[in-house]
């Protein structure tokens, strides 16, 4: 009698347990569903890292750029990383600056100069005003060095450091976030307004709320091109300085709010800017809530979720010519506005991947559009990417854990 | 068999709902815990994409590097006015609350036997000079630091913070747009100008019925920021503020702006400002013979306040981030001891600097020393989500904002009140986050 009531008790749990589990799987597929297209696309993705770094590369057609040509995003492998145990002050890299036959790397502990496969390291020992290196920019018409410290502005000139804080100089404050040359110019943003020095006249300009429209006088970032300065104003969006007219314009995000984007594409995607980068007629501005590009006229915003951008916290930007490069906390992108490529770390070893995203013909988006990944071995040093720097086929990239050098795959 | 169905059904149930809440999206507040009449927009365009729904996280390096063996010392920044600015006072309570934490810790025994010590900052708004003293803690190898109240210093402070990587706990800058930069280095523990907005709206239109309000405002951004929100909320409940005049910090004399906003016959007015030019503000406007209703903001819930406006201030209603009558016996006895160790009562700034300071030391008790592992336990929401703090429960948001209720004071027979205030109705919720494009 037991066996008999034990054997109907046990059916019974059996068809309950069935039950449960019946439900428990059909939650999960429609779970699985119901997640983002990213992840969709991940899954995806796995197939198709297989191949070779080089065989994927010869295999990759990217769609048409902002000229409208058909000219293909690059790709660069062979990384090659550097770290203390290489000769760096510190892995924690904020910036990086070619500069010819040399590269230029601003980290916590030092500015290291790399020439000719060694490493050089200078500190407040041979002049700088302060070991943190946080920014850097090289003239082109003297080619002096101008370093943007936690400490002060420094011009690297004649193998001499000479030093602008704000007790000797007009520099608006000692932490320099950003500083850059724009002929006989040199513009740093920091927190108490932009800085600018003409290094003919030796005087100094500075601009903050008081005679700029800008909300506060926080400034992060700030690049030139053609005839413009593009001031990256934490709260006030962009602010545009044109050096002949002397004029100013902001550009700030329509919807006033710091909670949404109302709508794709109505201008800057947060007033909260971090960087800017001017290159080949298109103004391309970081946020930390993602990417915003102008040409002048229109504005386009690129978020995580409707491109390839590998994270909408952005650190910095570089543009060079038709391409920009994006320094996120998750990877460091790249794209033309259509097409992109994303550099990324595996988490539990030095490898990863370029993820490209192709989107086809520029008429519709629907049309030809790929993801492919290739693997990466070994991939850039980490993940958190703060600076980056790209000439002829050589892509430098600081992070928050060394720096990295990719050679372009043919 | 009957019986058997009917517990099938049950069973399902029970698995259904607790799957969904395993996989599926728990249903979402809005952002500040808005309520969809007074979220941007909402009523009439759904946002192309929505911020701050999910925590940031940091995914820099820095997890793994070990704590120098030879200190004999663990140092922990303060950042706050203590001279050169018109909030003094306010910034040598918060130092008195954070050095009472501090002392405390100590007597405790420190952390694993050394002392915890306090790096003394001056904030001046002047010039950013809060992100030279950031890189002075960096310098100064803290682990961690407490700052500050005024919000142009603390947002440059933040900054700075997120380049040198220092975990930051805001006690007293109640600026919404603090926590909306989206930096993963900073958590704050005041309740902000947000919740006190939604709550003077609440209160001064729908609880009290009014429906012209004047508003002067003091022109720094402690006035031009906290109104906005305010100006915002009015505006979606149907009430746009009748005027919006405004003050210098110092000003003494109100009688320009006073004769614009009687002009409008308002039916109440709303003062935001410091102590001493809303005190100042009330009088002038009893003065004037106006016997209906005035509110203020957070600064005049102070002794310093209820001293100058004298019986001018009356009746008058603002919001505090805590209740400090609470019987709280944790509070109690930190008001004594407050007492006890600097001569006066603890106010607003002290309590919260106490907290945060206590949320700092038990951060590096649970991970130790390094920098990336205090601010993950900081943000997780987790370890102290819902922290039992003096000042009352502190639950971060997604910004890690403490969206804690704001309370409502009031000034009755010289002395404030305090009763929770009312939360916004939110019937009218909407569900979907994504907009179709």
């Amino acid at each position: 009698m037991d066996k008999i009531i034990r054997k109907f008790t046990m059916r019974k749990y059996l068809r309950y347990y069935s039950v449960m589990l019946g439900s428990v799987i059909l939650m999960f597929v429609v779970s699985c569903g119901n997640r983002t297209p990213h992840s969709n696309s991940d899954q995806r993705n796995k197939s198709a890292t297989d191949n070779s770094e080089q065989e994927a590369v010869e295999n990759y057609h990217a769609g048409s750029d902002l000229a409208g040509d058909t000219k293909p995003l690059p790709i660069y492998g062979n990384w090659h990383n550097f770290t203390t145990k290489d000769g760096l002050p510190s892995d924690k890299a904020y910036c990086v600056r070619i500069a010819g036959a040399r590269v230029l790397v601003g980290t916590h502990d030092g500015l290291a100069v790399y020439e000719k496969g060694k490493w050089t390291t200078y500190t407040t020992k041979d002049g700088l005003p302060h070991n943190g290196v946080v920014s850097i920019d090289v003239s082109a018409v003297t080619g002096d060095v101008w370093i943007g410290t936690l400490g002060g502005l420094s011009c690297w000139s004649g193998g001499k450091f000479e030093t602008f804080n704000q007790l000797n100089s007009g520099l608006p404050n000692d932490l320099i976030y950003c500083v850059i040359c724009d002929q006989k110019d040199v513009w740093v943003a920091t927190a108490g307004g932009a800085g600018h020095y003409d290094t003919y006249s030796k005087e100094w300009e500075i601009f903050t709320e008081k005679n700029a429209p800008m909300h506060e006088p926080w400034t992060y970032g700030v690049s030139a091109g053609a005839g413009k300065i593009y001031i990256a104003a934490w709260g006030g969006g962009v602010i545009e300085y044109t050096s002949k007219s002397k004029q100013f314009k902001d550009y700030t995000d329509p919807d006033g709010e710091m909670e949404i984007d109302l709508l794709p594409d109505d201008g800057i995607v947060h007033d909260v800017t971090t960087a800017t980068s001017w290159a080949n007629g298109y103004l391309w501005v970081s946020t930390y809530f993602g990417l915003s590009r102008y040409d002048g006229t229109h504005w386009k915003g690129f978020f995580d979720h409707d491109c390839g951008l590998a994270s909408n916290f952005i650190n910095f930007v570089r543009a060079k010519g038709s391409v920009v490069f994006v320094c996120t906390d998750r990877g460091l992108s790249c794209t033309n506005g259509r097409s992109w490529v994303t550099y990324k770390k595996n988490d539990n070893n030095k490898d990863g991947m370029a993820v490209v995203l192709n989107y086809g013909r520029a008429d519709d988006d629907t049309k030809n559009k790929s993801t492919r990944e290739i693997p990466l071995s070994p991939s850039i040093s980490h993940n958190f990417t703060i600076g980056v720097d790209a000439d002829g086929d050589k892509l430098w990239v600081a992070t928050s854990q060394g720096v990295s050098c990719g050679q372009l795959l043919k | 068999m009957k019986h058997d169905y009917r517990l099938s059904i049950i069973m399902i149930l029970v698995v259904v709902f607790s799957v969904s809440s395993l996989f599926g999206q728990q249903p979402k507040q809005n952002y500040g815990k808005a309520t969809d009449e007074i979220f941007p927009y909402q009523r009439y365009q759904k946002a192309y994409k929505y911020f701050f729904l999910e925590p940031l996280n940091f995914y820099g390096a820095g997890r793994d590097k070990v704590a120098p063996k030879d200190l004999n010392e663990v140092r922990i920044a303060f950042l706050g006015p203590l001279e050169g600015s018109v909030i003094v006072s306010l910034g040598k309570q918060m130092l008195q609350g954070a050095t009472l934490a501090i002392e405390e810790a100590n007597k405790n025994g420190g952390y694993s036997g050394k002392p915890f010590r306090l790096m003394i900052h001056n904030d001046v708004g002047l010039w950013g000079a809060a992100a030279n003293e950031v890189v002075k803690m960096d310098d100064e190898k803290v682990w961690a630091f407490i700052g500050s109240i005024d919000d142009i210093v603390s947002h440059v402070a933040l900054r700075a913070t997120l380049k040198l990587e220092i975990p930051m706990v805001n006690t007293g800058d109640p600026d919404p747009t603090f926590t909306e930069t989206n930096i993963p280095w900073a958590i704050r523990v005041i309740t902000d100008d947000r919740q006190s907005a939604y709550g003077l709206v609440n209160q001064i239109y729908k609880k009290d019925g009014h429906q012209r309000v004047a508003v002067i405002r003091t022109g720094s951004r402690y006035g031009r920021v906290g109104i906005k929100i305010f100006s915002e909320t009015a505006v979606r409940v149907g009430h746009p503020m009748i005027i919006e005049e405004r003050f210098m910090e110092g000003e003494k004399d109100f009688k320009t702006q006073l004769e614009r906003i009687m002009a409008t016959k308002p039916d109440a007015i709303l003062i935001w400002g410091n102590a001493t030019e809303s005190a100042l503000l009330i009088k002038q406007i009893r003065a004037l013979g106006f016997k209906q209703s005035i509110y203020g903001s957070d600064r005049v819930v102070s002794q310093d306040f209820l001293k100058i406006a004298g019986s001018a201030a009356e009746g008058m209603v603002s919001t505090c981030q805590y209740n400090p009558d609470s019987d709280n016996p944790k509070l109690k006895e930190f008001r004594a001891n407050y007492r006890k160790r600097f001569g006066m009562e603890a106010d607003v700034f002290a309590a919260h600097a106490y907290d945060g300071m206590n949320l700092i030391i038990a951060s590096i008790h649970k991970v130790g020393l390094n920098r990336v592992l205090i601010r993950d336990v900081l943000t997780d929401r987790k370890t102290f989500q819902n922290y039992k703090g003096i000042t009352g429960t502190k639950t971060l948001d997604q910004t890690w904002n403490n969206i804690a209720d704001i309370w409502i004071a009031k000034v009755n027979q010289g002395k404030f009140s305090f009763t929770p205030a009312v939360p916004m109705d939110n019937k009218q919720r909407i569900s979907s986050k994504s907009a179709d494009y």
